[in-house]
């Protein structure tokens, strides 16, 4: 009995994610054996892959003490931008030019925190309503329509059996784990969110750190959002809305939290994909929006209290 | 007077609103209506009410947004709730029990106050729709009448809003209970060393911001007088954004009611000048975000992130 | 345990085989203390010990695994500060609690707040703290707020607030770390009138002549037990000393540079910082350990800061001479992100805010000096070698993968000067560097700071401790508003010749000759 104990101690210890998936995994298997297929699971990972994305650039800025909730209007921007024909440019250009406009709204997100030294809640949050309110806006002009040819036929391709957003968030994925783990990057971001403070006085160049995890959020919430949209495959004005706030939770569950990224980039990973099958699941069992929402709720709030039970008293000094 | 060290006041925060005022007065002939300036308590009551509740979390240097979602389920209580007393009984029950979880996680388990107040939020979004799936359902006379009706020609609404900013500022200023909200905010640890129970303070907080989020969806219930799963979904990020603009550090310790009716009467008068002017209701979420980008960049802090 | 006062009351505190882990660690074992009334009681020992463990139990922030505490021969649970409070125990802690943005007043009433009508009275707030602030000599006034006052002015506030406490026993943990002179001295005399009306304090201290000054018992720990209880007058520095170190301590400083020192790496020119009146020159070579002595807040901080890039002078250039003799400026736009890719870097003072990361490992800690001149999307390269090559050097017998928070105070600061060897800066600014740090650890960061210099780098440190510049010094500048006044060779300096510098006293009639002193 002591080993499973300790077996269950440890599995406690590690991020919420993991064992949150094992028993989602174990509680399908017993209700809806049919949701364990091969193919099933794949989809659900494909499906998990717009809030993967935007948990990583989440997770980079919460390392570094700082917070993006602007992922909701970046990603009705660029499903606006995109779908409306308001731009008349060829694809790929169009894409580009939301790439940019992800990077110029983290550029203007990092500048704010890093510079005027701004809370990041309000100056994230302020960027999404401001971003989501023009949306609206210039929709009664020009409505939202289909998806880019490209984005629908990227979603539903294959390359090896793997759906292309699950090979695209891996390609994205694999290279910024590196990145944190290895590079001086990753490191003085470690040691900037243990203590700001002895960064700067160690020389290490804070602003800018925390100023291109902000730029990178923005990228990546763009990306997100392309995604996103080739799967709905058309524009909507609510497209991407509760991102913002699940990437937050996957993060937290993947074990990234403000200034520690215990986690790792794959956690966060781990957790979106969590919550993507906890969706199916819910669905699967017959449960409407409302119970969903519900469960969805408790079980966030139950793993996040187990956790944080856990490693209470460390990180506290 | 020792209370000006952190009351977050600027000559922005106050400045504002007078702005607003001046403009409208100015340029606005609806504005100058009675009806009008009647109407405006009514409009603001609610936020103010649920961003007097954010304040007392904020004070501690949290943050609540489940807020929304108490509103929205106090309202379907009440719409499904034939006795107005009970249905009230049961709204203002939830509230101290939300706050009580809210609280107790944050404060004895350690969660952030981002996720759990999210996650309950969720929750009770979820259960408000299975309370009352349509909106709809009857409101009692009583609680309409409470919300909407005039005494000595006064709206209710400027009462609610009168007993609410007495009742918190003499808390938070007048009473031991409120220097010890901003010993905790300042330096948890400190406080906790000088004899103040802070756990028990972030659980009230807690507690009081839930109930404030409580009464405030009865007052917009009873004014609206229907029940609805989403009365309350913007008023999370609202309350959150009226703090702000009120001066209040969102990193705990400094703060005022004051402050947050500033910052309540700002997005209120914004809110009525759009609607005078005729403006697109969508420019308003663009104009409110450039006004808390303003107000957020005003405050030099030395901390950089959250 | 040996007491000296064995009188038939029962004694005022007795805390009997109490024992306290953390973790696995045992920072308590079965240790038995009596306190008397009447009676200034040291506490002492190195750090890591157990004497503030042991003080925080008494003081409520802790509660023992096991043992039993009583007070006036009653058995009492201090299940909190507000518990202890209440039963009659008054603690100063060493970390400093006054609240920034509470005023004076209300942080003296604070946990004890005078009423009326339920309301907060904030006259009687204010009587009642000038009342405090009166008896205990500090004049300070009571409506300002806290974030404002300077260090030594937080800690004369919370010694008032521990002395207005109507307590029985006091509990003081090295409390005259930032204080002046002056300012000591009136503590004395408070502590004193204290003991005269029969009240019992503990005085947690490293500071030796404190503890023979005013202390009248004192009690040594060592990791974590008790070893020995006696009358002060019974022992003697030295027996002290080797009482807490468990070992005959031959020599606390490494000998001075035999040679001269080399080549020049730091020249100031014209520097104005704070308050002074006129730009000082100042040169840092390669081979010295210079000091930085003068009253507190005479600007030596804002020199130093100054110095590593952190903060802006009012006038005047800093060059920094790299291996190849070239001259290098150092500019404050920059910060200290600059200044560290130059060679210079700054120990600060308080280690744990603004030094480590508290949360990683010491190996981390350490290691993260090698970033210095690297491009963030370089490759961050692992030399494990080397983090034990320098852990065997600085005599750190602690894993390397334990986190830096659960160390003690001087291992923490010999891993903070750790990083800045393995980082290769050949100018260290120290801002006291053994603050909170016990004996044993005291000798082994001279010696390190020594090899540095004995390497080619050189180091400017700032102390309180006059004593510790003597000691380590080759060279000692004395800084008076912001200018330096004055110079003495380590070799030929005394603690009479510095403070006479310092207050700008006239050496002859200090009774020092004057060709010890070369004045600026």
């Amino acid at each position: 009995m002591s080993k499973l104990s300790s077996f269950l101690i440890r599995a406690l210890a590690l991020p919420p994610a993991y064992t949150g998936t094992a028993l989602l995994l174990l509680a399908a298997a017993w209700l809806r054996p049919n949701l364990l297929s091969p193919m099933l699971l794949l989809l659900i990972l494909r499906q998990a892959a717009p809030l993967g994305i935007a948990a990583m650039g989440q997770s980079l800025v919460m390392r570094g003490r700082s917070l993006d909730l602007s992922a909701g209007g970046v990603i009705a921007a660029v499903a606006y931008l995109l779908t409306s024909g308001a731009l008349p440019l060829s694809e790929p250009l169009a894409l580009l030019l939301c790439l940019l406009l992800g990077a110029a709204v983290g550029a203007f997100n990092g500048l704010l925190v890093v510079g005027v030294r701004a809370s990041a809640v309000i100056v994230t949050l302020s960027v999404s309503m401001i971003l989501s309110g023009i949306v609206i806006a210039l929709s009664q002009f020009h409505a939202p329509g289909d998806a880019p040819q490209l984005l629908r036929e990227l979603a539903r391709t294959r390359w090896l059996g793997l759906p292309l957003p699950v090979l695209g968030w891996a390609a994205l994925l694999l290279p910024a784990a590196w990145l944190m783990r290895r590079s001086v990057y990753g490191r003085a971001m470690d040691a900037i969110g243990a203590n700001p403070r002895a960064a700067e006085l160690s020389g290490l160049p804070h602003l800018r750190v925390v100023f291109i995890a902000h730029l990178a959020s923005g990228l990546l919430s763009a990306l997100s959002g392309f995604v996103l949209l080739g799967f709905v495959g058309v524009g909507s004005v609510n497209l991407g809305a509760e991102l913002a706030l699940n990437s937050l939770a996957a993060a937290i569950l993947g074990g990234v939290n403000f200034g520690s990224g215990r986690g790792g980039m794959l956690g966060p990973a781990v957790a979106a994909f969590m919550l993507a099958l906890l969706f199916n699941f819910l669905t699967s069992l017959g449960l409407g929006e409302a119970s969903r929402l519900m469960l969805q709720g408790a079980i966030i709030g139950a793993a996040a209290w187990a956790y944080a039970w856990r490693h209470r008293g460390s990180g506290q000094h | 007077m020792s209370t000006t060290i952190r009351s977050g006041l600027s000559r922005y925060t106050l400045g504002l609103p007078l702005l607003l005022v001046l403009g409208l007065l100015a340029s606005n002939a609806d504005f100058r209506q009675p009806q009008n300036l009647l109407n405006f308590g009514g409009q603001i009551a609610a936020l103010l009410i649920a961003a007097l509740g954010q304040l007392f979390v904020t004070l501690l240097g949290g943050i609540d947004l489940s807020v929304g979602a108490v509103m929205s389920l106090s309202s379907c209580l009440l719409a499904v709730q034939p006795d107005p007393l009970w249905g009230v009984l049961f709204a203002l029950g939830l509230g101290l029990a939300v706050g009580l979880l809210n609280g107790v996680g944050v404060a004895l388990a350690g969660v952030h106050p981002l996720v759990m107040t999210l996650s309950t939020a969720t929750f009770l979004q979820g259960l408000a729709h299975v309370v009352l799936p349509i909106p709809g359902g009857r409101i009692a006379p009583a609680l309409t009448h409470a919300a909407s009706g005039t005494w000595l020609g006064l709206p209710h609404s400027l009462l609610w809003c009168g007993a609410a900013v007495a009742g918190v500022a003499w808390l938070l200023n007048r009473s031991r209970l409120g220097l010890h909200f901003y010993a905790v905010g300042g330096q948890a640890r400190s406080a906790y060393l000088n004899g103040v129970n802070a756990r028990a303070l972030v659980v009230l907080a807690y507690m009081a911001c839930s109930l404030l989020a409580a009464v405030a969806g009865i007052y917009l219930t009873g004014r609206v007088a229907a029940g609805d799963p989403a009365l309350g979904s913007a008023f999370a990020l609202e309350s959150v954004a009226a703090v702000a603009l009120g001066g209040v550090q969102l990193t705990g310790g400094a703060g005022s009611v004051t402050g947050v009716v500033a910052g309540a009467l700002s997005l209120g008068l914004l809110t009525n000048g759009l609607n005078l002017f005729g403006v697109s209701p969508f420019m308003r979420a663009v104009l409110t975000g450039c006004l808390l980008l303003a107000a957020v960049s005003v405050q030099r802090r030395r901390i950089v992130g959250m | 345990m040996d007491h000296p006062q064995a009188g038939q009351a029962a004694p005022r505190v007795l805390l009997r085989q109490v024992s306290k882990r953390f973790g696995s660690t045992a920072a308590l074992q079965q240790v038995s203390l009596a306190g008397a009334a009447g009676s200034i009681h040291a506490v002492t020992g190195e750090n890591g010990a157990g004497k503030s463990t042991l003080m925080k139990l008494l003081a409520g922030v802790h509660a023992p695994d096991e043992g039993e505490i009583f007070i006036d021969g009653v058995a009492v649970r201090l299940a909190s500060p507000a518990a202890a409070r209440r039963l009659g125990v008054s603690t100063v802690f060493q970390e400093l609690t006054v609240l920034p943005n509470l005023s004076v007043a209300e942080n003296l009433c604070l946990g004890r707040e005078p009423l009326s009508a339920r309301m907060l009275d904030r006259g009687a707030m204010r009587r009642q703290a000038e009342a405090v602030l009166a008896r205990a000599g500090i004049s300070l006034a009571p409506h300002r707020a806290c974030r404002e006052l300077s260090i030594g002015e937080q800690q004369m506030l919370e010694i008032a607030k521990g002395l207005a406490a109507e307590a029985r026993i006091f509990i003081f943990d090295e409390p005259t770390a930032p204080l002046n002179r002056a300012e000591v001295d009136r503590l004395e005399r408070l502590l004193l009138a204290l003991k005269a009306q029969g009240k019992l304090i503990f005085y947690i201290s490293h500071r030796l002549e404190e503890i023979f000054r005013f202390c009248d018992t004192v009690s040594v720990l060592k990791d974590g037990q008790h070893v020995c209880t006696q009358a002060s007058a019974a022992l003697n520095p030295d027996r002290l000393v080797s009482l807490m170190v468990g070992r005959e301590l031959q020599q606390l400083f490494p000998p001075r540079a035999a040679e001269r020192p080399g080549a020049a790496l730091l020249h100031a020119r014209g520097l104005q910082v704070g308050e002074a009146r006129a730009g000082q020159d100042l040169t840092l070579r390669a081979g010295e350990i210079v000091g930085m002595a003068g009253l507190e807040g005479q600007g030596q901080r804002e020199l130093l800061r100054a110095l590593a890039g952190l903060a802006r002078p009012r006038a005047g250039s800093i060059e920094l001479i790299d291996e190849l003799g070239r001259a290098h400026a150092v500019q404050h736009r920059h910060g200290a992100a600059q200044a560290v890719r130059q060679g210079v870097a700054l120990m600060p003072e308080d280690r744990k805010a603004e030094g480590l990361y508290l949360d990683l490992p010491i190996q981390d800690n350490i290691w993260l000096g090698r970033l210095r001149g690297t491009r963030l999307w370089q490759r961050a390269r692992r030399d494990p070698a080397l983090i034990t090559r320098l852990a065997e050097r600085m005599q750190m017998r602690s894993a390397p993968a334990l986190a830096v928070g659960a160390l003690s105070g001087g291992n923490q600061q010999k891993v903070m000067l750790g990083r800045w060897l393995a980082s290769g800066v050949r100018v260290l600014l120290v801002e006291q560097p053994t603050r909170g740090v016990d004996v044993g650890a005291k000798a082994e960061i001279y010696g390190l700071l020594r090899q540095f210099v004995a390497e080619g780098g050189t180091v400017l440190a700032v102390s309180g401790d006059l004593p510790e510049l003597i000691g380590l010094c080759d060279r000692i500048l004395v800084l008076r508003q912001g200018a330096i006044v004055g110079t003495m060779a380590g070799a030929a300096a005394s603690e009479e010749g510095l403070l006479a510098l310092a207050l700008q006293e006239r050496p002859a009639q200090a009774g020092i000759p004057s060709s010890q002193v070369q004045e600026a």
